[in-house]
């Protein structure tokens, strides 16, 4: 049992641990001031229209919230997938660490895209309609039916750490978390076949608006891209969080998630080289195969060009060159590069591509309470994986529960 | 006495000389003036054909009166190459036959005369005479009733009898030699003389014998009846094409001035009402036939239109009908 | 879990999603039949004289709010305006070859829409008479339609927070029922909306093209587009210059500024997802195959690792035991029996000592 420094576990005793996000830091403070105010946003988006706080239009329906919360946060929230297929299904062990901050980043982005999809259906409480009137043509049918699934699969596959932390307290909770370890490879593979589904049919979704989308963006074979870039995204976003985790709260990482860090950036990183490579391929033949090269020397043609060079194929190439040469820093960086190509890759399919023929003053532009709504849920997102972070073992081993394999 | 000789010789003289004028006048009125290029002043466009046609059949041979058209061409300016598209000046049938050869590129006589539209070629377009003269109906005294009327040979027995008809003086030899391509050029400009003499413009019914205004009413209520001016709107037509050759060659009946607005029906003085066929109110089941608002307002709107009218404007409705008192009040309220 | 336990779990898998397989299949060729009889209307541009008259007639028939500015007033055509859940239909100027003319707005009714198969919800129904409606009691408001529908028809009520739904032209059902029409086709002073059977609008579009060549562009919008529309609007061909049609930036262009998209084929929008759609069965059958086959590899793999490394101990444990017994016995005949026994007790200590370290050493590892 060395530990390398003093994990605060709670125990039968002493549940909660709240003292580091009540304390008086200004990220705390900052956190609570846009927690506040996203709260009297609801109030007012929930009182007077959506039209209150979006600029939202007839012909721009889905914006911010659905191209970053909706899409990118989908996306980013990959690496739950991502991960598990690695270790239980490919039997990857030395990134076994890495498993439980990825399932609860997955399961958190998850449930607060469904929370942040509330604030944008007209009726939020009708969202479960879709099992009772399933209108199976639509994409949207299909996504939805897979993320409430998934959100359930991660939902099981995450509660391990939630029931560890509250197992000292009550007992019987440890009959359930047998049952749960024993399915793990099974909501494992569920967990994927589920994500490869809407992952892919978030793309689908603008397929049935050619129109509307940009042809340099537009393609048939949208699915595929928002899959494969999504592994990539899920691949970069491990990488990426645990940049903030050892920034912000280092001191609940044990011994075993610390040594095998350094492994699981360049594992990854290796990993998403491969990825973003092929992806770059897949956009870089989609152009020529839809005959779409006259459109690069466009504007918009400049605009894909530097995500494909500059966000796509830039991060390839330094994710291999860290991955080769041991350089753990030059990765996490790339995996900011990454992340960042992929929200933009998302807002071009969502917003700066989409409805591109029409005259500039009918373009779309998010309001700032908009934006301010988008920043309220990921900081929501944090703050409660901040809470989780301080109170179950997602980046230490609880030692009640040490070596064993699951 | 020498003075009475005198006397009566210039009379003599002057009886000669009105004799003569008269006799000149009598002579000119058997024939056509001479064209500029010294081409015949008319011609007749026989169907030539190689196959041996011993019993004349054939398409009533079409008169051309070529100098009218070579006037018209001055006037505006075109050249003959507008017909005699090679530069050439031959006859058209000299390339163009009813079976078609080799030197008109298989094109047929038939073909070339009738063609509704002829294709843009690089170098000079030809025309035929149907694109020719459908070309004439676009100019602005034409356009009102041309680009309403659907001109239509179906059922039309009289149709293609305005081109191609011929003196009966014209015998079955004549015919058969101008099938050959045989018939001598005098006597071929013999025929085509006395065609073009015997043709005259039909007069049309009098504006006078329809009613002064008519009053528009089956429609009010939100507006007041439309007071209509029959008479002016008649003889304003009339007077546009009153020294338009064409016109006076194609309107052949005279009641060719009223069918467009009085159209589907035979012409005639005393023509149904239009409500007969245009319901008041909005059939499901006839979308090809407007109802009686939208029939009086595509028939006064495109024409004035097509005319180049400025007034009223399309969506000036107060113009033709008043507004109705009461319904103006409705309209307030709203 | 089990072997038998892991093939009845890709058995089941396997069930399910045949069954999956099954409803997607029936749902994927056209979400609604195309019904001969269904009436349709027929806009002829040419005619319309933007009186804004279908305008307030719309207005009035749905009890829609009045717009700011009265329907007197004909400068709003020259706005870019488009439908909204305000103001179901609108007349808008355009230009086309430099002379202007008018176009009505309003949903085109498509017959196969792309609103009612993105709809999750099922909301919209495409009916026989050819009006496609869409009944909020069930809306989530996703607004997933409006983005679907290549004319950009629905319209959502933003600012509403209680009950917002997406509202568009409904065809005038209720008028239709009753056996009326709709009311902008009443209303309308020129004829420029003509309603009939869907089929007859299009011999009656053919015959105008026939009656007054040159007068419209060869094409009705809609006949075909975006899988037929019941809407369907005929384009002016004034002083068009009848460039060559095989070159897609001049050929049609009079549709285009018109505001009309001549660019979205033939088959129903919503014909593009299928494709997506089609594969989720694929996915769902073979994706538990492929990872299940993955895992068990993975397993195999690692069971057959750990035997090689057992049987590597082993046969390294009989070496030593065999080099030892050799050892003990030259002892034995060279320095006595008494020797050997001591030399035997000390060398199976030493090995006891080190196998206790290295599994030591293991457990702290792993």
């Amino acid at each position: 049992m060395a530990k390398t420094h003093d994990i605060v576990i709670p125990t039968k005793d002493k549940l909660f641990n709240l003292d580091p996000l009540l304390s008086l830091t200004p990220g705390n403070i900052i956190t609570w001031i846009i927690l506040g105010v996203g709260f009297i946003l609801t109030i007012i988006r929930f009182t007077v229209g959506i039209g209150s706080v979006t600029n939202l239009d007839d012909y721009q329906p889905w914006g911010l919230w659905i191209g970053f919360d909706l899409l990118c946060g989908v996306c980013l929230a990959a690496g739950g997938y991502f991960t598990t297929v690695g270790v239980y299904v490919m039997g990857m062990k030395q990134f076994h660490s890495a498993v439980r901050p990825a399932v609860t980043t997955a399961f958190l982005g998850y449930a607060f895209v469904v929370v942040a999809l509330l604030y944008d259906l007209g009726h939020p409480l009708r969202l479960p309609y879709m099992f009772f009137f399933p209108g199976t043509t639509s994409v949207l049918f299909e996504v939805g039916l897979c993320v409430a699934t998934y959100l359930t699969v991660l939902f099981v596959e995450f509660s391990i750490a939630p029931m560890e932390w509250l197992s000292q307290k009550f007992p019987w909770i440890l009959r359930i978390r047998k049952w749960v370890i024993r399915i793990t490879i099974l909501l494992t593979i569920f967990g994927v076949t589920l994500s490869t589904l809407h992952q892919s049919s978030l793309g689908s979704l603008y397929l049935i608006a050619p129109e509307k989308l940009h042809p340099l963006w537009y393609s048939p074979f949208m699915p595929m891209f928002f899959f494969v870039s999504s592994m990539a995204a899920g691949a970069s976003m491990v990488i990426f969080e645990g940049l903030f985790a050892h920034k912000g709260v280092h001191q609940y990482m044990d011994s075993t998630h610390l040594k095998e860090a350094d492994g699981v950036v360049l594992g990854f990183s290796r990993a998403a080289s491969f990825i973003l490579f092929a992806y770059f391929m897949l956009k870089v033949i989609d152009v020529l195969v839809q005959a779409n090269t006259h459109w690069l020397d466009t504007g918009y043609g400049a605009w894909w060009m530097l995500e494909m060079f500059g966000f796509v194929l830039l991060p390839a190439l330094l994710y291999a060159i860290g991955a080769r040469t041991g350089n753990v820093t030059l990765c996490r960086y790339t995996s900011v590069l990454t992340v960042a190509g992929i929200v933009l890759n998302r807002f071009n399919v969502s917003m700066i591509a989409y409805n591109w023929n029409l005259p500039s003053d009918l373009r779309y532009f998010p309001s700032f309470w908009e934006i301010w709504i988008s920043i309220f849920v990921v900081t929501m997102i944090v703050t409660v994986y901040r809470f989780i972070v301080y109170h179950m073992p997602v980046l230490y081993e609880h030692p009640d529960f040490k070596g064993e394999e699951h | 006495m020498r003075k009475g000789k005198s006397l009566l010789s210039l009379a003599a003289m002057v009886a000669a000389a009105v004799v003569c004028l008269l006799y000149q006048g009598a002579a000119r009125a058997d024939t056509l003036e001479p064209t500029d290029s010294g081409a015949p002043s008319a011609i007749v466009i026989f169907p030539v054909g190689e196959k041996p046609n011993p019993a004349a059949a054939g398409m009533a041979p079409v008169a051309y009166n070529h100098v009218i058209h070579e006037k018209w061409m001055n006037r505006t300016g075109k050249e003959c190459m507008v017909c005699h598209h090679t530069g050439d000046p031959v006859a058209c049938t000299e390339c163009h036959t009813v079976e078609g050869k080799a030197e008109g590129k298989f094109y047929t006589l038939q073909q070339v005369m009738h063609t509704p539209k002829v294709r843009q070629r690089k170098e000079n377009t030809p025309s035929s005479c149907v694109s020719c003269h459908k070309e004439q109906t676009k100019q602005r005294d034409c356009a009102g009733c041309h680009t309403q009327l659907v001109q239509t040979r179906d059922d039309d027995p009289n149709w293609c009898r305005v081109c191609h008809t011929i003196t009966p003086s014209m015998t079955r030899a004549q015919m058969q030699k101008g099938i050959a391509n045989t018939l001598s050029a005098r006597q071929n400009e013999v025929l085509a003389t006395e065609t073009a003499l015997a043709r005259k413009p039909v007069s049309y019914w009098s504006p006078l014998m329809a009613p002064y205004k008519v009053s528009i009413d089956s429609l009010k209520g939100q507006y007041e009846a439309a007071l209509f001016n029959h008479r002016h709107h008649a003889f304003s037509l009339a007077d546009r094409i009153s020294t338009n050759r064409l016109a006076g060659a194609f309107h052949t009946s005279q009641g060719t001035m009223c069918v467009t607005c009085h159209h589907n029906s035979p012409a005639s003085t005393t023509p149904p009402k239009c409500l007969n066929c245009h319901s008041a109110d909005l059939k499901r089941m006839s979308p090809g036939r407007p109802a009686l608002m939208a029939a009086f307002h595509l028939q006064c709107m495109n024409c004035h239109k097509d005319m180049k009218v400025g007034r009223p404007r399309s969506t000036d409705c107060a113009t033709c009908h008043k507004i109705a008192p009461t319904a103006a009040r409705t309209t307030q309220g709203e | 879990m089990n072997r038998r336990k892991f093939l009845a779990f890709l058995g089941s898998s396997g069930v399910v999603s045949a069954l999956a397989s099954v409803r997607v299949a029936e749902a994927a060729p056209h979400v609604f039949p195309y019904n001969e009889n269904s009436f349709g209307v027929l806009h002829d541009t040419t005619r319309c004289i933007g009186c804004r008259r279908c305008e307030a007639a719309c207005q009035a028939v749905n009890n829609l709010p009045m717009p700011e500015k009265p329907f007197t007033d004909l400068e709003v055509t020259n706005e870019r305006r488009r439908v909204t859940a305000k103001a179901w239909t609108v007349v808008n100027k355009y230009e086309v070859n430099g002379q202007p003319f008018f176009r009505k707005l309003q949903c085109f009714h498509c017959n196969d829409p792309a609103c009612a198969a993105a709809c999750f919800t099922k909301c919209y129904t495409k009916l026989p008479d050819g009006a496609v409606v869409y009944d909020g009691s069930q809306c989530v408001g996703c607004r997933y339609c409006m983005v679907a529908c290549p004319f950009n028809v629905p319209g959502f009520q933003y600012n509403l927070a209680w009950d917002p739904l997406v509202l568009k032209c409904t065809f005038c059902e209720p008028l239709l029922k009753q056996g009326k029409l709709p009311a902008c086709v009443s209303a309308c002073p020129v004829d420029a909306i003509t309603f009939g059977r869907r089929s007859d609008l299009i011999r009656v579009a053919r015959r105008r093209f026939d009656d007054h060549p040159g007068k419209y562009m060869n094409y009705i919008y809609g006949e075909h587009d975006a899988g037929g529309t019941a809407w369907m609007v005929l384009a002016p061909a004034a002083g068009a210059n009848p460039g060559p049609v095989d070159n897609p930036d001049t050929a049609s262009k009079e549709f285009k500024q018109l505001g009309l998209d001549t660019h979205l084929g033939n088959q129903p929008m919503a014909e593009l997802t299928y494709g997506a759609l089609g594969a989720v069965p694929m996915i769902v059958a073979f994706w538990p195959v492929l990872f299940g086959g993955a895992y068990a590899i993975t397993k195999r793999r690692e069971a057959i690792a750990k035997a090689s490394v057992e049987e590597a101990a082993k046969s390294a444990k009989d070496d030593i035991t065999a080099a030892m017994d050799a050892a003990i016995r030259k002892i034995e005949e060279t320095e006595g029996q008494a020797a050997a026994d001591r030399a035997r007790r000390a060398m199976t200590e030493a090995l006891k000592a080190r196998e206790s370290q290295d599994r030591q050493g293991e457990a702290h590892n792993g």
